[in-house]
């Protein structure tokens, strides 16, 4: 194998393969990347079997040659030294190759690097995917989608499912839902016209795929490709591939938790509501559950937090309007904050049913995200 | 009878550690001995404060909480150092284990002073020898000078303990109240403050003899209970046990057992874990606190030994939650190794009251009916006051309260000090 490459181009691909790879991983191979040098261009792979990425670069692309005088053939080499040694080499261009002992070789300038490689023979194959279970959406909005929902996975491994976000397709809509079951996120989006017969209930996609693919997408308007069959899920760009387990066990029904009845319902400016609520939790960081106090007031609402050992806080909430019962509710300052913090819009809308049950929260005018959040019960 | 030993009533060591933190960094560092050492939150700065000094310090008036700069003003030769909380948690540790050699009940008060009860030590020797031979070894042994009181109470054995510093040992008798504790300054007893005092002043009490001699019904209402309980000190009289966890009470509660014998019987030991949890539960009930981690001890055939915990969002208190979670614990965690002692502790322990409980998307129904229940059963115990479906009234046990400030600190190293029993 033999070929040579834009450093840059190299080195952005290593990046994307290394988030599948974990230095704990019971298949040792696995501690390494996979290169293969194909006609076509240059393919890398890494796995830790939940996650696994193929990043291509080909040959040229717009007119522009990024990797040249390609011999064919491929090896494995250990992901813990590859990429910090492309990353300091000093010229723009790499030239990589190996010989039959699986000894790699590389070299840009005047520095020439030895590394030891193992036979890309023993590296595990990729499941392929037999599935037309296809669908597209836009990069921009598969990023707004994974944002406005991982963070409510759990991160605890009592009930595994719930590290998952639940993807369900129906009627042309595409819904994320996540909850550690003391919040829950929910998102979704009307997909494209081609794609209405497309029905999906209980894919669980684990939030550490979704958290890595969100950071490997670039924001464009570019399509992703998503397909699924037989526990996996693979999520398909030009020049990416991205495969992921999907997590066994039925994702728990979440639609009637949610509460339909209002018995208070609040319409607050989003931002101002986020910093008294952070301000008020600067004093609950102390306690357990970080918990602030909400009061409903005839025109605002009361943010309170009151640690003994630190102090208390009071702040008053000017609101939009407030209909219905008068409200006493603890909540834990943290949750409130990641809801907020996902809405754009200005306006927030929210409805309590009572001290003891859950609330939700969604942008005035967007019915596609609804934030649900339990309360804390004090005795 | 040994001699020393009274027929009915008990004997109680109270030790007091001499300028703990000084003398802890005198045995560390042998040059300081003999000049005067004070130990000071924040040397560099001037207005720093003094926790502790050596007694070559105090003999110059050089006091603790003084400022820094008032204190080298009074002793221009004075050598201040910084805290060194881990030196202090390890002599503690060193001092209560030799303690613990001559009985179980000791109780810890703060890092550096403990109670024993030695009632039941007279093959030991008499008290005054036990005394003698505990203060020899924190002597020659940790390099650490001590006070020990000896009396039929804790308080007493208390105000003892202060009477002869350094390295005193004295003991106080019940017929001795009179001519030992009763000229003294009703300051001097232990529990009555700045405030305290002005107030008993304000009734004409200036000395301990005036407090044993005043009106229950007069002080009762210018200090409520406390007043009570202060002539009954100033008679002698106290009736607080030596309790091995009174400290223990914020941090977390735990039982242990030693087997008879090594075993694998499942059903020997899951039963030994049942009688575990039910003794756990009946103290976290008296104290009226729940918790949120079990905690799991395993000890094998080999003395290996392993703790294992697991932490839940919801308040543990009763025999079946906690028995539950322990047969968790063991089923993933035994390596079917013979085994020779059990413990189970349950930990995060906070006052009933002041949990907060983050509630659960999929349970929160439940808890609602829960809630239902407990407001028919709120307005029957108002309609009635008593509650009618319980059994057993609350026991109320008097908190080891603030009769001596401790700071968290202070409490931290009795973490060091677990044993079994």
């Amino acid at each position: 194998m033999k070929f040579i490459i834009q450093r840059e181009l190299l080195l952005e691909s290593l990046q994307h393969v290394m988030k599948a790879i974990s230095p704990r991983v019971a298949v040792p191979i696995l501690t390494g990347i996979k290169i293969e040098a194909l006609p076509t261009g240059i393919k890398l792979t890494g796995s830790d079997s939940d996650i696994s990425i193929e990043s291509f670069i080909p040959k040229e692309e717009d007119g522009l040659v990024h990797v040249e005088d390609i011999e064919t053939g491929s090896i494995v080499v250990q992901a813990k030294y590859f990429p910090e040694i492309i990353r300091k080499l000093p010229l723009k261009t790499v030239e990589i190759s190996t010989d039959d002992n699986y000894q790699m070789t590389v070299v840009s300038g005047g520095s020439e690097f030895h590394l030891n490689g193992q036979d890309a023979m023993e590296y595990p194959q990729l499941p392929v995917l037999h599935t037309d279970n296809s669908f597209e959406i836009k990069h921009d909005v598969m990023k707004e989608m994974i944002k406005q929902t991982v963070f409510a996975v759990s991160t605890v491994e009592t009930r595994p499912i719930l590290t998952g976000v639940n993807m369900k397709i129906d009627n042309g809509e595409m819904t994320f839902v996540a909850t550690d079951s003391h919040r829950l996120a929910s998102r979704s989006v009307k997909l494209a016209e081609d794609f209405v017969h497309i029905q999906f209930n209980n894919i669980v996609i684990p939030g550490k795929s979704l958290a890595e693919l969100n950071k490997i997408i670039d924001e464009s308007d570019d399509s992703l490709t998503i397909s699924v069959a037989d526990n996996q899920i693979l999520f398909q760009t030009k020049n990416l591939y991205f495969l992921s387990r999907l997590l066994d066990g039925k994702y728990p029904e979440t639609d009637r938790l949610i509460p339909e009845v209002s018995k208070t319902s609040v319409k607050v400016k989003t931002k101002t509501l986020l910093q008294a609520i952070d301000r008020a939790s600067l004093l609950a960081k102390e306690n357990r559950n970080n918990v602030v106090k909400l009061e409903t007031r005839d025109n605002a609402l009361q943010i309170s937090s009151n640690t003994p050992e630190v102090g208390q806080v009071t702040e008053d909430v000017i609101t939009d309007h407030i209909d219905g019962e008068q409200l006493k509710i603890s909540f834990s300052a943290k949750y409130m904050i990641d809801a907020l913090r996902i809405i754009e819009e200005d306006n927030v809308i929210v409805h309590f049913t009572g001290a003891m049950r859950p609330f939700i929260l969604y942008p005035e005018n967007n019915d596609h995200i609804l934030q649900l959040i339990l309360p804390v019960r004090t005795y | 009878m040994t001699h020393g030993y009274p027929k009915n009533g008990r004997v109680i060591f109270h030790v007091d550690m001499n300028s703990f933190y000084a003398s802890v960094e005198m045995a560390y560092n042998p040059s300081l001995k003999g000049k005067p050492l004070a130990i000071a939150g924040n040397p560099e700065e001037r207005r720093g404060i003094i926790v502790t000094s050596s007694y070559e310090a105090r003999a110059k008036g050089v006091k603790t909480t003084m400022p820094l700069f008032q204190a080298r003003k009074l002793c221009p030769e004075l050598v201040v150092l910084k805290p060194n909380f881990e030196r202090y948690r390890k002599a503690s540790k060193e001092m209560f284990k030799l303690m613990a050699e001559i009985t179980d009940l000791v109780e810890p008060v703060s890092i550096d002073e403990g109670y024993l009860d030695i009632t039941e030590c007279g093959s030991q020797g008499t008290p005054l020898e036990i005394a003698n031979r505990l203060q020899q070894r924190l002597l020659n042994e940790l390099d650490l000078p001590s006070s020990i009181g000896i009396a039929p109470n804790k308080f007493l054995a208390k105000m003892a303990s202060d009477m002869k510093k350094p390295l005193g040992i004295t003991v106080l008798r019940k017929r001795e109240l009179n001519k030992v504790l009763w000229p003294l300054d009703v300051a001097e007893m232990h529990g009555v403050g700045a405030k305290t005092k002005e107030k008993l002043n304000q009734l004409s009490i200036v000395t301990i003899g005036d407090l044993a001699k005043a009106d229950d019904s007069q002080l009762r209402r210018v200090l409520g209970i406390n007043g009570v309980r202060l002539i009954q000190r100033a008679n002698g009289e106290d009736e607080r046990l030596v309790d091995p966890d009174s400290v223990f009470d914020f941090k977390s509660v735990g039982n242990s057992e030693t087997l008879r014998q090594d075993t694998i019987d499942d059903t020997v030991l899951f039963s030994l874990l049942r009688k575990l949890s039910v003794k756990v539960a009946m103290r976290l009930k008296r104290k009226g606190y729940v918790g949120e981690t079990v905690q799991l001890m395993i000890r094998y055939h080999d003395r290996k030994t392993i703790t294992r915990s697991i932490t839940v969002h919801r308040p543990i208190a009763e025999v079946d939650d906690i028995y539950g979670l322990a047969i968790h614990l063991f089923e993933t965690h035994w390596n079917y190794d013979p085994i020779r002692l059990l413990g189970i502790t349950v930990q995060g322990l906070v006052e009933k009251q002041n949990y907060q409980e983050q509630l659960d998307l999929f349970h929160y129904k439940e808890h609602l009916k829960k809630e239902e229940i407990q407001t028919v059963i709120d307005n029957l115990t108002s309609k009635y006051g008593y509650n009618p479906f319980e059994h057993k009234t609350q026991i109320s046990t008097p908190h080891p309260t603030s009769e001596e400030p401790t700071t968290s600190f202070q409490k931290d190293f009795l973490d060091d000090y677990t044993k079994d029993h």
